[in-house]
C-alpha cells in the first residue's frame, strides 16, 4: 500500500511530460504556443469537472457557469476596480466556489438527472443575467482589452504562468484524489446509498465537492482572462458545459488525469480540423460516437487498461 | 440495547411490517426467521433508517433513533450488511473497507493527506479476520458472489458496530461458501463478542448461533424465545417449520 | 429599471395572449421531448437539431410547392414526417443498440446526434437566415382588447391544445400508446409480457421527434430560421419538462405556460432581463417543487 501521497513510480511519466512543456515554447510559433496555453486552461476546466462527475458521480450539467462567475469576477475587478491584480486573481476562484456553494446548496438535495436539471437551470439564470446587464458585463459583447499584469502579458510569460498554475492545481487535486475525502468521493459515486449505511453523510459530502471542484473552475476561469484578455457570455453558456463533459468522457472520465487528455485532443480537434473545414463539430460528434461505441471508458482508461492489463489505476 | 415496539410500515396500502416486536440485549445474536414477504428486510430497513416507520418506537441504547436518516443511525452503532451485494464496484476491495473505518473515525473530509496514511491498519485487520487480505488488491466487482456477501460483511464491520445487522448473509451462496461463512460468523461472535441481529433461510445456521429467535409471519412477530420455545411453539410450526 | 412601454391593461392583455402562443409552440416540442425521457429514460439534447431541422425543412418544402398557402400547409404536415425519418434511421442504426449501456453514455449520444445534426444541417442549408410567408388566411392581425393581435398567433392557440388532445387520445386510447405509457412505468413488465421494447422504444423516440419537427415547422414563420435555434429551444423544452414532472405531458404543458406566460410577461415589465424571468420562474419552481409540479413517471 502506498503510503506517502506521491509515488515516484507511478508519476514519472507526469514530471517528465511537465519538464518537456517547459521547453515547449522554444519550440514552437506563437499560433501553437497560444494553443497550447488554451488546451491548459481547458485542460484545469475539465479537470475541475471530473471531480465531480468521474469521481463524485454528480450530474454537474452546468459546470461552465462557475467558470464564466470565475472569468467575470477576475475580469470586472481588472477593469472597473484600482485594486491589485492578485487580488482579482484571488477572488475569482473563491467567487466561483460561493457560486458553487449556493447553487449546489439546492442540487444536492436532488437525484440524478433532477440534480442536474435544478443546475442547468440555475446556470442559465446566472448566464441570462450577465448576457444582458450591460451596465455591468457588457452584455453579449463581453468585455475586451482587460488590462493583465506586465509580468503575464507575453505569450511566453503567460505560457510559464498558466503552466504553473495549472501543474500546481493537478497537483493538488491529485493530492485530493488520493485523500480520505477524495476517495469518500469516489465511494458516494459508486454506491450513494451504501455510503449512507456506512454512516457517511452524502449530501454534505457531495457539497463540499462541489465547492472544491467550482474553486479549481474558478481558477481556470482567471487562466482564461490571462490567456485572451477578455471575457463574454459563452463562457457560462450550457453548450460549453457539455463540451467540458464530454472532454472529461472523452479521455476517460474514471481515471485521474483522462479529461487532460480529452482537452488536449478536443481543442486540438476544434484548431486544426477546424482549419480544414469548417465542420469540426460533425467530425467531433463523429469521434464521440465511436467512443460510445468502442472505447467507452475513454482513451486515458483504455491506455491504463492496456498497461496494466485491467488493474484499477493506482 | 434494541428494542422495537409495534412498528408498523405500509406500502400503497400493503401492510409490510405491522406491530412487529422485537429486542435484542447486548452481547446476543439474535435471528429473525420467517417465510419470504414476511417483512424481515423491511424490518431492517426501518431501525437503520433506510426507510421511516408509519407507527411505533425503535430504542436504541436508551434512545430512539426512528426516523434517523441512516447516516446518523450507522454512528449511533448500527451496521447493516444487505442482503444484495451493495458494495463499491469500481474500488478495490482495501479501499472499500477503508472507506467505512475512515467513516467510523471521522476522516472523511480530509482534504489534503493520504489516504494511504489512514484506517490502513484497522482496515487489515479486519480484511484478516474474514479472510479476504489475499484479495485486498482486488478491484470488488470481480469478485466472486460469495466473496462479494463476506466483503459486504466486512464493510459493515468497517464502523466498528455495537450492534451488526445481517440480512441472509448466506444467500445465494454456494453449499461451501455458505458453510465457510457460517464458520466466519461463529468466529466473530467468539473473538469480537459482537452483538448481532440477523435473518437467515438457513436453519441449520439459524440454530446453531442464535440465542434467541424471532419469528416473523405476515409483518407481525409471533414469538420472541430461545430456539427450543421457537422450536416447540405450535404456532410457528405451524406457520413456518412445519412446512420443512 | 426602465419601462419597456406603459403598463394597461389592454397591454398585460395582448402580452398574454402573445405568450400563451408561444407557450404553445414550447409545449408541441417539450411533449415530445417529455415523452422521449418517459419512455426511455433519456433526455434528448438532439432534440433541438429536429426542430431546427423541422423548421429548415418546412423552409425547403414550402418553396418546392411553390410556396404561397399550399406551399404553407403542405410543408407544415410533410415536414414533421422528414424528421420522424431523420429520428428513425438515427434509432435504428446507433441508437437502439445502446440501450443497456450506462445512463450518461446515452445522454452523451444524443449530444454527438446534436453536434453532428447542427453541422449537416449547416452543409445542406448554409448559414444563412430564411423564413417563410404565412398564408394569407392567417396573415395580419385582429383586433383584440383594443390592441391588434397576429392571425398566426391565434392560430398557434388553435393548434396547441388540438395536439394535446390528440397526444392524449393516442396514449391513452391506442394499443400502441397504452405500450408506450406502460414502457414508461415498468419496463420489464412490458418487457415480461412479450412485447418488443426495442420496437416501443423506437416508437416513442420517432414520435417525440415528430414533435419537436413539428415545432419547428410551426415556429418557422414566426421567426428567421436560422442555425443555433436548436441550442435556444433545447435549454427550454429541459426546463420545461423539468418543472412539469419528467414525462409527463400535463406537466410539460403546465411548465410551457408558465416558460412562456413569464417571457412576454417580462418583456412588458423590464425589456432588458426579459430572458431572465422565465429562468428565474424555473428556479422558483424548482426549489418549491424539486422534483416537477405534477407526478414525474421517474
Amino acid at each position: 500500500m502506498q503510503r506517502g501521497p506521491f509515488n515516484w513510480k507511478t508519476l514519472w511519466p507526469y514530471a517528465a511530460v511537465f519538464a518537456a512543456l517547459l521547453f515547449l515554447p522554444m519550440a514552437l510559433s506563437r499560433f501553437y504556443i497560444y494553443i497550447t496555453a488554451v488546451i491548459y486552461v481547458t485542460a484545469l476546466l475539465a479537470m475541475s469537472l471530473n471531480m465531480v462527475v468521474g469521481h463524485g458521480g454528480l450530474y454537474q450539467f452546468h459546470h461552465a457557469a462557475f467558470y464564466g462567475v470565475g472569468a467575470y469576477t477576475c475580469a470586472l475587478i481588472l477593469v472597473r476596480t484600482e485594486l491589485p491584480a492578485w487580488v482579482a486573481f484571488a477572488a475569482a476562484p473563491f467567487a466561483a466556489a460561493f457560486t458553487g456553494l449556493l447553487i449546489g446548496w439546492f442540487c444536492v438535495r436532488l437525484n440524478k438527472l433532477y440534480f442536474g436539471m435544478l443546475q442547468i437551470s440555475l446556470g442559465s439564470l446566472l448566464w441570462a443575467i450577465v448576457f444582458r446587464w450591460y451596465d455591468l458585463t457588457g452584455g453579449d459583447d463581453g468585455i475586451h482589452g482587460v488590462p493583465i499584469p506586465d509580468a503575464i502579458s507575453t505569450i511566453n510569460t503567460s505560457y510559464y504562468f498558466i503552466l504553473l498554475v495549472l501543474a500546481a492545481c493537478v497537483s493538488v487535486m491529485y493530492l485530493i484524489y488520493r485523500s480520505p475525502f477524495g476517495k469518500t468521493l469516489q465511494a458516494i459515486r459508486d454506491n450513494p446509498e451504501r455510503c449512507e449505511a456506512v454512516g457517511i453523510n452524502v449530501r454534505r459530502h457531495q457539497l463540499m465537492g462541489i465547492v472544491v471542484a467550482t474553486f479549481f473552475a474558478g481558477i481556470a476561469g482567471v487562466l482564461f482572462v490571462v490567456v485572451e484578455g477578455s471575457v463574454f457570455p459563452d463562457l457560462l453558456f450550457w453548450v460549453l458545459s457539455l463540451e467540458v463533459f464530454i472532454m472529461c468522457l472523452l479521455g476517460g472520465w474514471f481515471t485521474f488525469a483522462g479529461p487532460m487528455v480529452g482537452a488536449a485532443v478536443t481543442v486540438a480537434l476544434r484548431t486544426f480540423v477546424g482549419t480544414y473545414t469548417e465542420y469540426w463539430t460533425l467530425i467531433l460528434g463523429v469521434i464521440l460516437i465511436l467512443l460510445i461505441f468502442f472505447l467507452p471508458e475513454g482513451v486515458m482508461g483504455f491506455i491504463i487498461e492496456k498497461v496494466q492489463g485491467g488493474e484499477a489505476e493506482e | 440495547m434494541l428494542q422495537v415496539e409495534s412498528l408498523t410500515k405500509s406500502f400503497d396500502g400493503f401492510l409490510a411490517v405491522s406491530g412487529a416486536n422485537l429486542s435484542v440485549e447486548r452481547g446476543e445474536i439474535v435471528a429473525v426467521i420467517g417465510p419470504n414477504g414476511a417483512g424481515k428486510t423491511t424490518l431492517f430497513k426501518l431501525i437503520t433508517g433506510h426507510l421511516r416507520p408509519d407507527e411505533g418506537r425503535i430504542i436504541f441504547e436508551g434512545q430512539s433513533i426512528s426516523g434517523l436518516r441512516p447516516y446518523e443511525v450507522c454512528r449511533r452503532g448500527i451496521s447493516l450488511s444487505f442482503q444484495v451485494v451493495n458494495v463499491f464496484n469500481r474500488m478495490t476491495v482495501f479501499e472499500n473497507v477503508q472507506v467505512a473505518v475512515l467513516s467510523h473515525q471521522k476522516k472523511t473530509r480530509k482534504l489534503f493527506s493520504s489516504s494511504g496514511r489512514h484506517g490502513i491498519e484497522e482496515t487489515e485487520e479486519i480484511l484478516g479476520n474474514v479472510g479476504l487480505a489475499d484479495k485486498a488488491r482486488r478491484v470488488s466487482g470481480s469478485l466472486s458472489h460469495g466473496d462479494q456477501k463476506v466483503l459486504e460483511m466486512a464493510i459493515a464491520l468497517g464502523n466498528r458496530p455495537d450492534l451488526l445487522i445481517l440480512d441472509e448473509p448466506t444467500a445465494g451462496m454456494s453449499p461451501e461458501e455458505t458453510s465457510v461463512t457460517i464458520d466466519l460468523i461463529h468466529r466473530l461472535t467468539r473473538e469480537l463478542g459482537l452483538t448481532i441481529l440477523f435473518c437467515e433461510h438457513d436453519m441449520e445456521l439459524v440454530f446453531s448461533i442464535a440465542h434467541r429467535i424471532m419469528v416473523m409471519q405476515y409483518g407481525r412477530s409471533l414469538i420472541q424465545g430461545a430456539p427450543q420455545e421457537v422450536r416447540s411453539n405450535e404456532e410457528v410450526q405451524a406457520a413456518y417449520l412445519g412446512g420443512t | 429599471m426602465d419601462f419597456g412601454q406603459s403598463i394597461t391593461l389592454s397591454a398585460v392583455g395582448v402580452h398574454l395572449l402573445v405568450g400563451l402562443s408561444r407557450a404553445m409552440i414550447l409545449f408541441i416540442v417539450s411533449s415530445g421531448l417529455s415523452f422521449v425521457l418517459g419512455v426511455l429514460r433519456v433526455p434528448n439534447v438532439a432534440h433541438g437539431s429536429l426542430y431546427m431541422i423541422g423548421a429548415f425543412a418546412a423552409f425547403t418544402l414550402n418553396n418546392a410547392f411553390g410556396g404561397g398557402s399550399a406551399g404553407f400547409w403542405l410543408a407544415l404536415v410533410l415536414s414533421p414526417f422528414v424528421v420522424a425519418g431523420v429520428a428513425l434511421v438515427a434509432e435504428r442504426a446507433l441508437f437502439c443498440h445502446l440501450y443497456q449501456r450506462e445512463h450518461l453514455m446515452l445522454l452523451l449520444f444524443t449530444f454527438a446526434l446534436m453536434l453532428i445534426l447542427g453541422d449537416l444541417v449547416k452543409m445542406v442549408w448554409g448559414a444563412d437566415y430564411r423564413s417563410i410567408t404565412t398564408p394569407e388566411v392567417l396573415e395580419g392581425s385582429l383586433p383584440i382588447l383594443g390592441s391588434s393581435f397576429p392571425k398566426y398567433n391565434l392560430f398557434l392557440l388553435i393548434v396547441g391544445p388540438l395536439v394535446a388532445v390528440g397526444l392524449y387520445l393516442f396514449t391513452n386510447k391506442t394499443k400502441i400508446g397504452k405500450i408506450a405509457r406502460a414502457a414508461a412505468v415498468d419496463r420489464d413488465m412490458v418487457d415480461a409480457i412479450g412485447i418488443n421494447v426495442s420496437w416501443v422504444f423506437a416508437f416513442a423516440f420517432v414520435l417525440g421527434c415528430f414533435l419537436a419537427g413539428l415545432g419547428g415547422a410551426l415556429v418557422a414563420p414566426t421567426i428567421s430560421v436560422t442555425l443555433g435555434m436548436d441550442h435556444d429551444i433545447i435549454i427550454e423544452a429541459f426546463l420545461i419538462v423539468t418543472i412539469g414532472g419528467l414525462g409527463n405531458m400535463w406537466g410539460a404543458l403546465l411548465g410551457s405556460l408558465i416558460f412562456g406566460v413569464t417571457q412576454s410577461l417580462g418583456v412588458l415589465l423590464w425589456p432588458q432581463f426579459a430572458i431572465v424571468f422565465p429562468y428565474l420562474a424555473v428556479v422558483i419552481v424548482l426549489v418549491w417543487r424539486p422534483t416537477g409540479m405534477l407526478k414525474s413517471v421517474w
